[in-house]
């Protein structure tokens, strides 16, 4: 199946970093049609259309703006959530990077059709090159008088994870610890500064643009029923040609690591898939026909997630990946609620001892058991993010870990390669700072 | 206010019915069922669900839920670990966590045998650990301030004390920082805990986090007692558990009065309490003996002496009161001097007015209120600090809290509040119009003292605030029980006083009236003095007979607060020396006058005066408030007093909370008294060229004394502040410029 692409179209043949050529393109054009209509119908043509959230929940983006609080006496606001953290995950980095006005322009629309006046972009920190392609683009568009009065900020996060929680998010763009909330109340009645807000994901707003120019019933047309549009998906790992692909929902595994991406690289033999980013139940190669949307995906008994797909080839220890995305969210964990605070670090902790050739029965009991307690019971989804690999790893390569305990130490020996899947947590980039012009 | 809506909820099988929205952790308790919590404190704002600890499995929803979270609603099925194996796991999984990394070192612990973390691992936690791998350490303890340690290897995170700072005391000194398992508490930049309310962040911990350090390792749950009393440091009268071990006072907790503290406490109230212990403290009666200083003396040959300075004095004789007395010591004094020598001149610790009764309200109410506008001088924080606790509860609430005063939210120069009353008593004035037409306005005198009381119930009774039940007004008082102390002298008999000259004795009671400028020129004047103090250094080298006084931790008794409530005092330790009423009693009786050294016999004498005839024993713990008066007086408007002429930078002295003869005594207190700095507006500041940090010197009349400059952005320009102690005899129009 060849590409389709809505989000990233044009950008690959010209700059559409420029706002010139973005125009040139049909862009803004939308933002014109919208302004033309009433708010409530902008709402509807999203909601016809069935976009899900592409953060990870799918969660239907129209319902979500139907839920704002009605008669607040508090101005409602639009947030935007760029602060793509989760290991795999690259999609919202490019649709920055290379079309920014097309999420200008989608936070204009739905900033009208949600009667918003403030709209703030949550950039991940370390996205400065993506930072500064925004902060030029807003500039123009500011400079074009495109904003019609609606103030646009962008605001770049300090380096968690956590701050792609929607709450935590909220929490730290009122300059709070990053942490998240208990929810209820949900966002759209109590969210920014205790007001209605609406929160979506970069790839979502950069959707709406193309919803308003070809209408709801038509987008709705495109893939599956439930899952229409499309996704960029960030293609990683064990592949011949990794890179960020945009493709209509439903699109298979098959087609997107195979045909897309080329196979497994060197020829290897796949092992195992990871759907959604480094969060979600693994897949086994007997699952490649899955197609990539919503629903397939869950009913495979993964998530699609941020669609980050990473193809593991069978140099992979599943106990050493296991051990360094469990190191991740243990980084990550954000330290409020126990389970995922303790329960990160003892997963680590059993790892180390299971990849090290030390762990026994009772350690690989524990480890299970430890999942089983930690799931379902923190405060926001962290703590099963951290479970969930964990789990899936030990339920579709048991012997694997078995294997580490019956011969005291790791099957693999040296010869086992995590590399070019996930990069330990130690390499993660830190934080660079902006140069404030004088 | 409309009825709620009664729903009803099962918890573990069993039916209760509670108003829609109540949380269902109180639900459960209403229905006797325990949902165990850490994090979970409604009085630090909304619930966070961080611990875990309350998981409970609620029909409908697939996933355990965390029940601190969740409020009642019709038809809600609930079910804790008693009835649940599911919840009953994620209680345990909880308490397995949470001890993952906690060093289980109970048998060293202060917090061990009253710990809510051992306590429910008991209950809900599994009986051994499946943790085999190093615990995480810190270095620990951290002093966080001289009064608190931090042990943030024992700390389950469940950050009671952060939102404590951040959202009840708002000083937002203690922080997180970290992430996940290495999270850790801490003071913003590792400066020293200094908030007026530290202390309560020792009493919210669930484990033995934070600690005392004044209590560190000196006693064991199972070998103290707790006392339930008053606090007898300000006018709040915040109800109290006093801990004693072996006969001494060891610490002081919080015993949750709702519509007084809400279960707070300042430090003063909270730290100060070894006082009574301090080095100068008089345990012996004291008589002067001229070229040789003091000699210590007998009770009989004390009493006989006391005996023969009232008889040689007769009634020329003048008592000054500190407003610390019980309602009984005071009565007490009086009936001697008064009904049996005819003694009836005083010097009483304030004024006081009945006028007030009639605005009556519990100090809660100011929570709850629309409007608030606190006039006058001083800074309710060093004066009454519980009720700054109040304001804050009711701006977070959503009121609007107006001061007015040299650093208020309106400025006025010094001095002007009997104006301000004027101002907004008119009927043109849009804040009084406000106040006028409000359901909940409340208005507060905080100083200067004298005739405010009298003062702010005018203005309250001129936006009619006596009508509406929900407004009313406070007058914020400079003594604990001045009102209690000056009524309980009234009652005691009619006499006119009439001021003798010369004064044949002065008697000076309490170490307050001793430290008293006013008082101290009395002494020159009078032939005799005899002092009832508890230190040495206030009236000893100019007090004739000086008799050992106690603290208000050592006396059994009552005190009237601020709202005008009589609350219990209780004996929480034997005193050193005999108490006041003792040998009162005892030279009583050689006057013919019959008094008893029993405070319930003094109080039936008293109530029957005052009370109504409440009895002794019918003080509750949480004691009661009296409905407004009916008859009150209703003052007139106050004049206004002319503005101060004269060049120069208006003084204002204020009295800080961390200052007094208690205070000063107290060790760990020392780094929370004022700095020796005066306080310039900014505008002042430019002018003069001074910065923030300069040394200055403040200049008045010959006189100069050498202060750090601070720069204060809500004071008023024309006005500098500094605290009493440090004012030295500066007077009220001051010169300021660089050292």
């Amino acid at each position: 199946m060849p590409l389709r692409e809505l989000v990233l179209e044009g950008a690959g043949e010209r700059d559409l970093t420029k706002l010139g050529e973005y125009r040139e393109v049909g862009g803004y054009a939308a933002l014109e049609r919208a302004l033309g209509m009433d708010p409530g119908k902008v709402i509807e043509e999203i909601t016809v259309g069935t976009l899900r959230g592409r953060g990870g929940a799918g969660f239907p983006m129209g319902r979500k703006a139907s839920l704002i609080a009605k008669g607040s006496p508090n101005p409602t606001y639009l947030v935007v959530n760029a602060d793509e953290s989760e290991p795999g995950a690259f999609k919202d980095r490019q649709i920055m990077g290379t079309v920014p006005h097309r999420l200008i322009e989608g936070c204009l629309i739905t900033a009208h059709g949600i009667e918003s006046r403030s709209v703030f972009i949550y950039i991940r920190g370390e996205y400065l090159h993506e930072f500064e392609v925004m902060r030029a683009a807003l500039e123009e568009t500011r400079g074009a008088d495109l904003l019609g009065g609606i103030t646009i900020v962008l605001h770049r996060g300090a380096g968690a994870y956590i701050c792609g929680e929607e709450t935590a998010l909220l929490e730290s763009l009122e300059g709070k610890r990053g942490q998240p909330r208990t929810r209820p109340p949900y966002p759209p009645i109590t969210g920014l500064y205790a007001s209605p807000t609406q929160i979506n994901n970069v790839q979502t707003i950069a959707t709406v643009p193309k919803i308003i120019e070809l209408g709801g019933a038509e987008f709705a047309k495109i893939g599956p029923q439930n899952s229409p549009g499309t996704a960029v998906f960030s293609l990683s790992g064990n592949v011949v040609r990794p890179g960020n692909y945009e493709l209509e929902l439903g699109t298979s595994l098959r087609e997107l690591i195979y045909d897309i991406g080329g196979g497994v690289a060197g020829g290897r033999e796949l092992k195992a898939i990871i759907p959604g980013g480094s969060s979600v139940p693994v897949l086994t190669p007997e699952q490649l026909d899955t197609p990539l949307d919503f629903d397939s995906i869950a009913a495979a008994g993964s998530f699609l997630g941020s669609a980050a797909v990473m193809v593991i080839d069978d140099r992979c220890c599943m106990v050493q990946l296991a051990l360094r995305v469990s190191k991740f969210y243990m980084h990550e964990s954000c330290g409020k609620c126990t389970p995922c605070r303790e329960g990160t670090r003892w997963l680590v902790q059993l790892l180390d001892r299971l990849e090290g050739g030390q762990g026994t029965q009772a350690d690989l009991d524990l480890l299970d058991s430890v999942c089983a307690r930690m799931l379902g019971r923190s405060l926001c989804a962290l703590g099963d993010f951290a479970v969930y690999p964990v789990s899936s790893y030990m339920e579709k390569y048991r012997d694997e870990f078995q294997a580490h305990v019956d011969e005291a130490g790791c099957p693999f020996g040296g010869e086992s390669s995590v590399e070019g899947i996930l990069a330990p947590v130690d390499q993660h980039s830190h934080h660079k700072t902006v140069e404030v012009p004088a | 206010m409309s009825t709620p809506e009664l729903v009803t909820v099962t918890i573990d099988d069993r039916a209760v019915q509670v108003p829609k929205g109540t949380g269902l952790v109180e639900t459960a308790l209403a229905a006797g069922v325990e949902i165990p919590v850490f994090c979970y404190e409604p009085r630090l704002g909304p619930a966070v669900g961080a611990c875990r600890m309350c998981l409970v499995e609620v029909e409908g929803m697939p996933k355990l839920q965390a029940g601190c979270t969740l409020t009642a609603q019709d038809g809600m099925t609930v079910r804790t670990a008693q009835t649940s194996a599911k919840a009953a796991d994620g209680q345990n999984a909880t308490l397995e966590f949470l001890l993952v990394n906690h060093p289980l070192d109970c048998p060293v612990c202060d917090k061990g045998g009253e710990c809510p973390l051992q306590d429910l691992t008991f209950r809900y936690g599994p009986g051994r650990t499946r943790m085999t791998f190093p615990k995480l350490t810190f270095d620990k303890p951290i002093p966080i301030s001289p009064t608190i340690a931090l042990d943030r290897e024992r700390c389950i995170l469940c950050y009671r004390c952060t939102r404590f700072s951040e959202g009840v005391s708002e000083d937002g000194e203690l922080v997180t920082v970290n992430r996940g398992a290495q999270s850790m508490i801490a003071t913003f930049e590792d400066e020293p805990y200094r908030g007026r309310f530290s202390g309560n962040v020792i009493e919210l911990c669930p484990v033995g986090a934070l600690t005392s350090t004044q209590y560190r390792f000196l006693a064991r749950p199972w070998e103290i007692q707790n006392v339930p009393s008053v606090c007898g440091l300000c006018p709040v009268g915040c109800n109290i558990d006093v801990t004693t071990r072996e006969g001494k006072v060891k610490r002081v907790l919080s015993r949750n009065h709702p519509e007084v503290d809400e279960g707070w406490l300042c430090d003063k109230g909270r730290f100060a309490f070894s006082h009574p212990h301090a080095r100068d403290r008089i345990t012996e009666p004291l008589r002067r003996v001229r070229r040789r200083g003091f000699e210590e003396l007998s009770w009989d040959d004390a009493v006989d002496e006391a005996e023969r300075m009232l008889r040689a004095a007769g009634t020329r004789i003048v008592t000054a009161l500190s407003g610390s007395e019980t309602i009984e010591q005071a009565y007490a004094l009086g009936k001697l001097l008064r009904q049996g020598l005819g003694a009836h001149a005083a010097v009483l610790p304030e004024e006081t007015s009945t006028a007030l009764d009639a605005l009556r309200l519990p100090l809660s109410a100011i929570r709850d209120a629309e409007l608030v506008v606190v006039v006058g001088d001083q800074p309710v924080e060093e004066r009454a600090p519980v009720v700054d606790l109040w304001l804050r509860a009711a701006r977070r609430r959503g009121a609007e809290i107006v001061t007015i005063g040299p650093t208020g939210s309106i400025q006025t120069p010094p001095g002007s509040a009997p104006q301000v009353c004027r101002d907004l008593a008119a009927e043109n004035n849009e804040l009084g119009r406000r106040l006028r037409g409000g359901q909940r306005s409340i208005v507060i005198w905080s100083g200067p003292d004298g005739r405010g009381g009298e003062h702010i119930a005018a203005l309250a009774h001129a936006l009619g605030l006596a009508d509406v039940a929900g407004s009313g007004a406070f007058y914020l008082p400079d003594t604990p029980n001045g009102r209690g102390v000056a009524d309980a002298w009234s009652a005691v008999a009619d006499g006119e006083p009439a001021d003798p000259e010369p004064i044949a004795l002065l008697i000076v009671s309490g170490d307050e009236a001793a430290a008293n400028p006013g008082v101290r020129a009395l002494a020159e004047r009078a032939e005799m003095v005899l002092a009832i103090t508890m230190f040495q250094g206030l009236a000893v080298g100019w007090a004739d007979l000086v008799l050992p006084g106690t603290s208000y931790l050592e006396r059994d008794g009552t005190y009237m607060n601020l709202e005008g409530r009589v609350q219990r005092l209780r004996r929480t330790v034997i005193p050193p020396a005999p108490d006041e009423l003792a040998w009162l009693a005892k030279l009583a009786g050689r006057f013919g006058v019959e008094l008893s050294p029993h405070p319930s016999l003094v109080f039936e004498d008293v109530s029957a005066r005052l009370f109504g005839g409440l009895a002794f024993a019918d003080i509750a713990a949480t004691a009661a408030l009296p409905t407004r008066a009916k008859a009150a007086p209703r003052p007139p408007l106050p004049e206004p007093e002319p503005q101060l002429g004269g060049d120069g930078l208006r003084l204002l002295r204020y009295r800080s909370l961390f200052s007094g003869a208690a205070v000063e005594r107290v060790a760990e207190l020392q780094f929370q008294r004022p700095a020796r700095e005066v306080e310039i507006s900014p505008e002042d500041a430019a002018a003069k060229g001074i910065a923030s940090g300069n040394e200055v010197a403040v200049r008045h009349n010959g006189t100069s004394v050498a202060l750090r400059a601070t720069l204060n952005r809500r004071l008023a320009p024309g006005v500098v502040r500094i605290a009493d102690e440090h004012a030295g005899d500066l007077g009220a129009r001051v010169e300021v410029g660089r050292a």
